[in-house]
Protein backbone atom coordinates (compact mmCIF):
# COMPACT_ATOMS: atom_id res chain seq x y z
CA UNK A 1 0.00 0.00 0.00
CA UNK A 2 1.47 3.35 -1.06
CA UNK A 3 0.55 6.52 0.36
CA UNK A 4 1.67 9.83 0.09
CA UNK A 5 2.46 13.17 2.31
CA UNK A 6 3.50 16.65 1.89
CA UNK A 7 3.53 18.41 5.27
CA UNK A 8 0.83 17.28 7.31
CA UNK A 9 0.62 14.24 10.03
CA UNK A 10 -0.24 11.24 9.20
CA UNK A 11 -2.05 9.04 11.94
CA UNK A 12 -1.93 5.48 10.85
CA UNK A 13 -2.34 2.07 13.16
CA UNK A 14 -0.90 1.54 16.04
CA UNK A 15 2.02 4.21 15.46
CA UNK A 16 1.40 7.04 17.95
CA UNK A 17 2.00 10.37 15.51
CA UNK A 18 0.48 12.67 18.07
CA UNK A 19 3.31 11.47 20.72
CA UNK A 20 6.13 11.62 18.00
CA UNK A 21 5.01 14.83 17.03
CA UNK A 22 5.46 15.92 20.86
CA UNK A 23 8.98 14.91 20.76
CA UNK A 24 9.92 16.03 17.57
CA UNK A 25 8.93 19.75 18.49
CA UNK A 26 10.72 19.29 21.77
CA UNK A 27 13.97 18.57 20.14
CA UNK A 28 13.94 21.47 17.15
CA UNK A 29 13.30 24.35 20.01
CA UNK A 30 16.39 22.70 22.27
CA UNK A 31 18.85 22.73 19.49
CA UNK A 32 17.51 25.95 17.16
CA UNK A 33 15.32 27.63 18.68
CA UNK A 34 16.45 31.52 18.81
CA UNK A 35 19.11 31.21 16.69
CA UNK A 36 19.82 32.39 13.28
CA UNK A 37 20.75 30.73 9.88
CA UNK A 38 24.45 30.02 10.35
CA UNK A 39 26.54 28.19 7.84
CA UNK A 40 29.10 26.65 10.02
CA UNK A 41 26.94 25.29 12.84
CA UNK A 42 23.87 24.30 10.90
CA UNK A 43 25.67 20.91 10.07
CA UNK A 44 25.60 20.28 14.13
CA UNK A 45 22.13 21.30 14.24
CA UNK A 46 20.78 19.21 11.77
CA UNK A 47 22.96 15.77 13.45
CA UNK A 48 22.04 17.31 17.08
CA UNK A 49 18.06 17.06 15.67
CA UNK A 50 17.83 13.52 14.45
CA UNK A 51 20.09 12.04 17.31
CA UNK A 52 17.80 14.07 19.80
CA UNK A 53 14.66 12.63 18.24
CA UNK A 54 16.09 9.14 17.54
CA UNK A 55 17.04 8.89 21.32
CA UNK A 56 13.59 10.07 23.05
CA UNK A 57 11.51 8.11 20.08
CA UNK A 58 13.47 4.70 21.40
CA UNK A 59 13.38 5.40 24.90
CA UNK A 60 9.94 4.35 24.77
CA UNK A 61 10.60 0.79 23.97
CA UNK A 62 8.47 -0.05 21.54
CA UNK A 63 8.59 -2.62 18.76
CA UNK A 64 9.29 -0.14 16.01
CA UNK A 65 12.27 0.78 13.53
CA UNK A 66 12.85 4.50 13.43
CA UNK A 67 13.78 6.44 10.51
CA UNK A 68 14.49 10.64 11.36
CA UNK A 69 15.40 12.52 8.76
CA UNK A 70 15.80 16.23 8.84
CA UNK A 71 16.23 19.42 6.45
CA UNK A 72 17.26 22.83 7.40
CA UNK A 73 16.86 25.53 4.71
CA UNK A 74 17.93 28.99 4.92
CA UNK A 75 14.92 31.73 4.24
CA UNK A 76 15.60 33.45 1.11
CA UNK A 77 12.57 32.85 -1.14
CA UNK A 78 13.67 30.26 -3.04
CA UNK A 79 11.35 27.75 -3.66
CA UNK A 80 11.33 24.14 -1.86
CA UNK A 81 9.46 21.36 -1.82
CA UNK A 82 9.87 17.88 -0.21
CA UNK A 83 7.36 14.75 -0.31
CA UNK A 84 7.67 10.85 0.88
CA UNK A 85 5.95 8.02 -0.15
CA UNK A 86 6.26 4.38 1.91
CA UNK A 87 5.29 0.81 1.05
CA UNK A 88 4.23 -0.85 4.21
CA UNK A 89 2.05 -2.10 6.59
CA UNK A 90 -0.73 0.88 6.82
CA UNK A 91 -2.07 -1.11 10.05
CA UNK A 92 0.63 -1.00 11.76
CA UNK A 93 3.42 1.92 10.32
CA UNK A 94 3.01 5.17 10.34
CA UNK A 95 4.81 8.67 10.14
CA UNK A 96 4.59 12.45 11.22
CA UNK A 97 6.15 15.32 9.44
CA UNK A 98 6.85 18.49 11.60
CA UNK A 99 7.46 22.24 10.18
CA UNK A 100 9.21 24.68 11.95
CA UNK A 101 10.23 28.12 10.90
CA UNK A 102 11.46 31.28 12.34
CA UNK A 103 13.12 34.85 11.01
CA UNK A 104 16.12 32.88 9.07
CA UNK A 105 15.21 29.28 8.27
CA UNK A 106 12.64 26.61 7.79
CA UNK A 107 13.39 23.17 9.49
CA UNK A 108 10.75 19.90 8.27
CA UNK A 109 11.20 16.88 10.33
CA UNK A 110 9.96 13.39 9.24
CA UNK A 111 9.69 9.95 11.48
CA UNK A 112 9.26 6.73 9.89
CA UNK A 113 8.21 4.12 12.16
CA UNK A 114 8.03 0.43 10.92
CA UNK A 115 6.76 -2.01 12.92
CA UNK A 116 8.76 -5.10 13.74
CA UNK A 117 6.80 -8.29 13.20
CA UNK B 1 21.43 -27.91 13.25
CA UNK B 2 23.86 -24.94 11.77
CA UNK B 3 22.46 -22.34 9.95
CA UNK B 4 24.43 -21.26 6.53
CA UNK B 5 23.17 -18.45 4.36
CA UNK B 6 24.06 -18.27 1.08
CA UNK B 7 25.49 -15.64 -1.27
CA UNK B 8 22.07 -15.97 -3.02
CA UNK B 9 20.08 -15.71 0.40
CA UNK B 10 22.02 -12.88 1.47
CA UNK B 11 21.44 -10.73 -1.53
CA UNK B 12 17.68 -11.28 -1.30
CA UNK B 13 17.63 -10.25 2.01
CA UNK B 14 19.94 -7.47 2.55
CA UNK B 15 19.40 -3.72 1.03
CA UNK B 16 21.16 -3.17 -2.24
CA UNK B 17 22.49 0.39 -2.07
CA UNK B 18 23.96 0.57 -6.15
CA UNK B 19 20.75 -1.05 -7.03
CA UNK B 20 18.53 1.79 -5.36
CA UNK B 21 21.02 4.39 -6.53
CA UNK B 22 20.54 3.19 -10.22
CA UNK B 23 17.12 2.96 -9.87
CA UNK B 24 16.70 6.80 -8.21
CA UNK B 25 19.03 8.10 -10.74
CA UNK B 26 16.67 6.41 -14.18
CA UNK B 27 13.88 8.37 -11.86
CA UNK B 28 15.38 11.90 -11.63
CA UNK B 29 17.03 12.23 -15.45
CA UNK B 30 13.63 10.73 -16.17
CA UNK B 31 11.44 12.88 -14.76
CA UNK B 32 13.60 16.88 -14.22
CA UNK B 33 16.33 16.14 -16.58
CA UNK B 34 16.27 19.03 -18.87
CA UNK B 35 13.54 21.09 -16.90
CA UNK B 36 14.02 24.51 -15.35
CA UNK B 37 12.66 24.88 -11.71
CA UNK B 38 8.98 26.06 -11.90
CA UNK B 39 6.49 26.49 -9.18
CA UNK B 40 4.08 25.61 -10.67
CA UNK B 41 5.46 21.59 -11.96
CA UNK B 42 7.55 21.13 -8.75
CA UNK B 43 4.64 19.19 -6.77
CA UNK B 44 4.03 17.19 -9.95
CA UNK B 45 7.75 16.26 -10.79
CA UNK B 46 8.60 15.37 -6.46
CA UNK B 47 5.17 12.83 -7.19
CA UNK B 48 6.78 11.22 -10.01
CA UNK B 49 9.91 10.88 -9.03
CA UNK B 50 8.63 9.37 -5.72
CA UNK B 51 6.14 6.96 -7.78
CA UNK B 52 8.55 6.06 -9.80
CA UNK B 53 11.42 4.90 -7.29
CA UNK B 54 9.04 3.00 -5.43
CA UNK B 55 7.29 1.26 -8.20
CA UNK B 56 10.82 0.19 -9.66
CA UNK B 57 12.08 -1.10 -6.18
CA UNK B 58 8.69 -3.47 -5.99
CA UNK B 59 9.56 -4.82 -8.69
CA UNK B 60 12.80 -6.32 -7.77
CA UNK B 61 10.92 -8.87 -5.51
CA UNK B 62 12.47 -8.84 -2.43
CA UNK B 63 10.85 -8.51 1.27
CA UNK B 64 11.67 -4.93 2.28
CA UNK B 65 9.54 -2.02 3.59
CA UNK B 66 10.68 1.06 1.46
CA UNK B 67 10.10 4.65 2.40
CA UNK B 68 11.06 7.44 -0.81
CA UNK B 69 11.95 10.86 0.20
CA UNK B 70 12.55 13.47 -2.17
CA UNK B 71 13.23 17.11 -2.28
CA UNK B 72 13.38 19.48 -4.92
CA UNK B 73 15.16 22.98 -4.04
CA UNK B 74 15.53 26.00 -6.63
CA UNK B 75 18.98 27.04 -6.93
CA UNK B 76 19.10 30.99 -5.11
CA UNK B 77 22.22 30.49 -3.32
CA UNK B 78 20.03 29.53 -0.35
CA UNK B 79 21.88 27.18 2.17
CA UNK B 80 20.55 23.86 2.39
CA UNK B 81 21.23 20.92 5.02
CA UNK B 82 20.03 17.66 5.33
CA UNK B 83 20.34 14.55 7.76
CA UNK B 84 18.86 11.34 8.54
CA UNK B 85 18.87 8.92 11.77
CA UNK B 86 17.83 4.92 11.79
CA UNK B 87 17.29 3.03 14.59
CA UNK B 88 17.29 -0.55 12.82
CA UNK B 89 18.56 -3.82 11.89
CA UNK B 90 21.96 -2.70 10.26
CA UNK B 91 22.58 -6.40 8.52
CA UNK B 92 19.75 -6.21 7.04
CA UNK B 93 18.11 -2.68 6.56
CA UNK B 94 20.19 0.17 4.55
CA UNK B 95 19.65 3.22 2.88
CA UNK B 96 21.43 5.63 0.10
CA UNK B 97 20.64 9.25 -0.94
CA UNK B 98 21.03 10.12 -4.41
CA UNK B 99 22.12 14.02 -4.87
CA UNK B 100 21.25 14.95 -8.91
CA UNK B 101 21.53 18.72 -9.93
CA UNK B 102 20.86 21.05 -13.36
CA UNK B 103 21.50 25.14 -13.45
CA UNK B 104 18.19 25.76 -11.39
CA UNK B 105 17.55 23.06 -9.34
CA UNK B 106 18.49 20.44 -6.52
CA UNK B 107 17.09 17.45 -6.48
CA UNK B 108 17.87 15.13 -3.29
CA UNK B 109 16.27 11.83 -3.03
CA UNK B 110 16.57 9.37 0.19
CA UNK B 111 15.60 5.58 -0.22
CA UNK B 112 15.46 3.52 3.12
CA UNK B 113 15.25 -0.33 2.70
CA UNK B 114 13.80 -2.61 5.83
CA UNK B 115 13.74 -5.91 5.68
CA UNK B 116 10.50 -7.48 7.11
Amino acid sequence: MTGMEEFHNGSEGAFNSEEADNIVKECIESVVGGDDYSQSQVNKWTASIVERCLTQLVKSWKPYKYIVTCAVMQKTGAGLHTANSCYWDTAMDGSCTVRWENRTMNCVVSVFAVAIA
Amino acid sequence: MDYYETEEDSALTTFNVEEAKEIIRSAVEGVVGGNVYQHSRVKQWNSSVIEQCLSQLNKLGKPFKYIVNCIIMQKTGAGLQTACACFWDNSTDGCCAVKWENESMHCIVNVFGMAI
